[in-house]
């Protein structure tokens, strides 16, 4: 033989392993420390929430649907109410809708200093770490202040909100705005400045425009790499048509990149919860919304912190859903980073994970699963089956 | 490019009280609007069981013990409940609300999370009913 | 020193105990720092004790696959290097236990045991994360190293002696800090190297491959290598304070100018991003052994013309 076959040697990352906190599998071949090959294995969160939702009222599912993920609460059951509300064919009164846009924008502004201390974390870099996350804090207090809880705000009721700002509250919320925004601009010079950080970011996992629409990557890792996308401009729903925000895009799309437009976003999120404090509509909180649903379907996109949330739901009349899909911005991200890991250090593998802000209890689903060349797609009905065979015994 | 950027941060903090706190034996004074355990007040329930009917986690059991004479009991399963105050909004009467004092809900044994509202006598007769030496810690409205 | 006094001085000042004690206490005061740079509480005094406790309290697991007898006296090993170093340098400001002429070599390659020890215990198992973390310690090895040696070397050129007591008295409690500011800053940096201390931690990066070479220990080892990482700790900070920074006059002189470089080696610790392992090799050959070399030249040229 003339031809030398290397031996694969697999680093397996997950489903346990500090560097995740969260179950999902990587299997990266090495050559020393080059990434040769990557697969990812999903679907070890998978709780059913999509068939629990049939189970339970439309009033219940705003409460489980809220607990899909645990860090976009909000958003998941914003997508839910807003469907909902099409389908009864009414809409909630101004007020409400601007509340629920700012709740949106505090949840992303949590969202993203979370993740930025996250990815400093996997590069090493405690200090932004815990700094971040100490400042986050604020936008949580605030959060806990506004609406009683810092991690499910359940501040959507079908039709509504359940509660009101208080003068108080706008001020404290402009408080820890103004504290936020300084503290913002410090970050934004230390991912784009700090020689150290930078020499872990720049140029890594770079992806063109043309690999991030041929990926179908969404969010803030598809604008780091220029492509325009962002449901909050291009279909604005809530109240983003009174109060728009801006696309914040970049060219690079390396990792550097998904920093900056992450913490510029920041800034971006800042302007419009001061822009809606600032011009709140008056009126009511609630509209009077009916118990059974009339039938229909109704499809609801809007902008998660993570990138494009999709909800599919369908009604029969009664007062349960006949069906809630919900397609998750993680699962559209994924694809890129067993990609773009191939070519790359080791060291570098879990930055670039890192990098899509991945949230593994959205991916809650197998579709497909593949064993060396064995490919196995599963069908609603095959799952039925497989879930009734298993849990008979 | 800077080395060091967050320098300023480092050497600040090293003459700043840190933030983090000793939980259990500083504690913050909890925001008005937090929601802890629920409590319940039967003055003016009506008996509609909307918030059962609404409670995401089945934590709500309201108990009719005369319905003429607007006499309920309220059983609340603490550890069942996940918070989300879908009864305080659902309402009509304001019966519901949610303490921000009692939101360290932890014990060692389950008795404590199945709490009763309403009046006392109501309730020695519901307990009496179901189990005659059942002794469940009883909470006044 | 004969008998009854080496038992002691092997044993429990300024060997053994003294020094155990010291490495947690030095840990405990790195910790606390680095939770006070990055704005919290940090732990209380008796934590690092507290860990080592718990892991000698708990049972080792033995992995399939390994060779037993190098993985349960590998951690001994390289505990026991740590502690003998101790016996070389000027602990507590007080004159080294054991001396002669070439000790400060000695001390240097006991200190460098533990990491060998380390490579080799993750090079033991068959573990992944092991094995990539054992090639991470003994490359990192291969590049600190060197610079390393040439910073702690300068100043006994300078005064004509391998022996660490000679050289500091040579110095004449003159700080060479400032005359070679070049290799104290290797120095120091090599010992963060040495330590893994971030940002060199790239062979126990816990987000890439878990603990390194050292994944597989628990219990008994697992408390053994800590302990030695503690001990080093101070022998270290001892050796480069008694060489740069005019000796060790005392207990006070000495918890005083080991404490301050361990300030600014805690600083270090929380101001830089970890460094990939090329990344390091890279800074350690490209500047650190051309600079240690270059101030070296210029001692050497010193001393020709004088």
């Amino acid at each position: 033989m003339t031809e030398q076959v290397p031996n694969k040697f697999i680093v397996p990352i997950g489903p346990q392993h500090p560097a995740l906190k969260e179950p999902g599998h990587f299997e990266f071949s090495v050559d020393g420390e080059i990434v040769t090959d990557a697969s990812i294995r999903l679907g070890y969160v998978h709780r059913g929430v999509e068939r629990g939702t049939e189970d339970r009222t439309w009033v219940q599912n705003l409460y489980l649907i809220e607990r899909i993920c645990g860090i976009c609460s909000h958003i998941h059951a914003t997508a839910y109410t807003l469907g909902v509300e099409k389908l009864a064919g009414l809409s909630a009164p101004p007020r409400a809708q601007a509340i629920r846009e700012l709740f949106c924008e505090l949840e992303r502004i949590h969202s993203h200093l979370l993740w930025i201390g996250v990815a400093a974390h996997e590069a090493g870099f405690d200090a932004l770490f815990m700094y971040s996350w100490r400042d986050r804090e604020t936008v949580m207090d605030l959060l806990e202040e506004l609406s009683g809880n810092r991690v499910h705000y359940s501040c959507n009721v079908l039709g509504g909100v359940k509660f009101d700002i208080s003068d108080a509250q706008r001020d404290a919320i402009l408080r820890g705005l103004d504290f936020l925004e300084q503290r913002t601009h410090h970050y934004l010079q230390v991912v784009t400045q700090d020689a150290a950080f930078v020499r872990r970011t720049r140029g890594v996992g770079v992806m063109t425009k043309e690999q991030a629409v041929e990926y179908g990557a969404v969010g803030p890792v598809a604008r780091a790499s220029g492509v325009e996308r962002d449901v909050r401009v291009d279909a604005p729903y809530l109240a983003y048509e009174q109060f728009p925000v801006q696309m914040i895009t970049d060219t690079a799309g390396d990792l550097e990149a998904r920093f900056a437009v992450r913490v510029r976003e920041l800034f971006e999120s800042y302007r419009v919860i001061r822009a809606i404090l600032d011009k709140l509509p008056a009126g009511e909180l609630m509209a009077k919304m009916p118990r059974k649903i009339p039938p229909g379907e109704a499809i609801v996109r809007v902008e998660a912190p993570r990138g494009e949330l999709f909800y599919f739901i369908k009604s029969n009349g009664g007062d349960k859903p006949e069906r809630v899909k919900v397609r998750t911005p993680s699962i559209c991200n994924f694809g890129s980073v067993a990609r773009l890991t191939i070519g790359h250090q080791l060291a570098d593998a879990p930055m670039i994970l890192a990098g899509i802000d991945p949230c593994f209890s959205c991916n809650d689903r197998a579709v497909r699963i593949k064993r060396q060349d064995h490919i196995q797609s599963w069908t609603w009905s095959d799952l039925r089956r497989y879930a009734l065979k298993k849990y008979s015994a | 490019m800077k080395i060091g950027a967050m320098l300023g941060d480092l050497l600040r903090s090293l003459f700043r009280r840190p933030v983090t706190e000793r939980y259990p034996f500083v504690k913050r004074a909890p925001p008005e609007r937090l929601r802890g355990a629920l409590r319940y007040d039967p003055a003016n329930c009506s008996g509609c069981m909307l918030c059962m009917k609404d409670c995401p986690a089945n934590a709500l059991e309201l108990i009719t013990i005369d319905r003429k004479a607007k006499k309920f009991v309220m059983r609340y399963h603490a550890d069942r409940c996940t918070f989300c105050a879908q009864c305080v909004a659902s309402c009509r009467f304001k019966c519901l609300n949610m303490s921000n004092e009692q939101y360290e809900l932890a014990a060692l044994t389950k008795a404590p999370f199945t709490v009763h509202y309403g009046n006392e006598s109501d309730i020695q007769a519901l307990l009496d009913a179901v189990a005659p030496t059942n002794s469940a810690p009883t909470a006044k409205a | 020193m004969t008998g009854i006094w080496s038992i002691i001085a092997l044993l429990f000042f300024p060997g053994g105990l003294f020094v155990l004690t010291c490495g947690l206490a030095y840990e405990w005061v790195d910790r606390k720092l680095i939770a006070r740079f990055q704005n919290r509480l940090g732990p209380r005094w008796f934590q690092p004790a507290a860990d080592v406790l718990k892991l000698l309290a708990k049972e080792e697991v033995v992995p399939a696959g390994v060779n037993p007898v190098l993985f349960k006296w590998l951690p001994v090993i390289a505990l026991a290097g740590a502690l003998t170093a101790a016996l070389y340098v000027p602990m507590a400001g007080l004159p080294p236990a054991f001396s002669f002429p070439g000790d400060l070599i000695v001390a240097l390659y006991l200190l460098s045991l533990l990491t060998l020890c380390t490579g080799l215990a993750g090079a033991n198992t068959l573990d992944r994360f092991s094995i990539v973390g054992a090639v991470r310690t003994l490359t990192q090895l291969f590049s600190y190293e060197a610079p390393f040696m040439l910073a702690l070397l300068s100043p006994a050129i300078v005064a004509g002696s391998w022996q660490t007591s000679e050289i500091i008295r040579s110095a004449g409690g003159q700080w060479i800090l400032l005359t070679q500011p070049i290799s104290f800053v290797i120095a120091l940096i090599g010992l963060m190297g040495k330590l893994e201390l971030p940002p060199f931690d790239a062979p126990e990066a816990e987000t890439e491959i878990v603990a390194g070479a050292l994944t597989e220990y628990s219990g008994r080892g697992y408390a053994l290598f800590r302990l030695g990482r503690g001990v080093e700790l101070v022998v270290g900070l001892t050796l480069v304070a008694a060489l740069y920074m005019g000796g060790l006059a005392g207990p006070l002189d000495f918890a005083l100018k080991t404490l301050g470089l361990l300030v600014v080696l805690a600083l270090f610790q929380t101001l830089f991003a970890r460094l990939r392992i090329d990344q390091t090799v890279g800074l350690w050959w490209r500047y650190g052994a051309l600079l240690a070399l270059a101030q070296m030249l210029v001692i050497v040229g010193a001393k020709v013309i004088a």
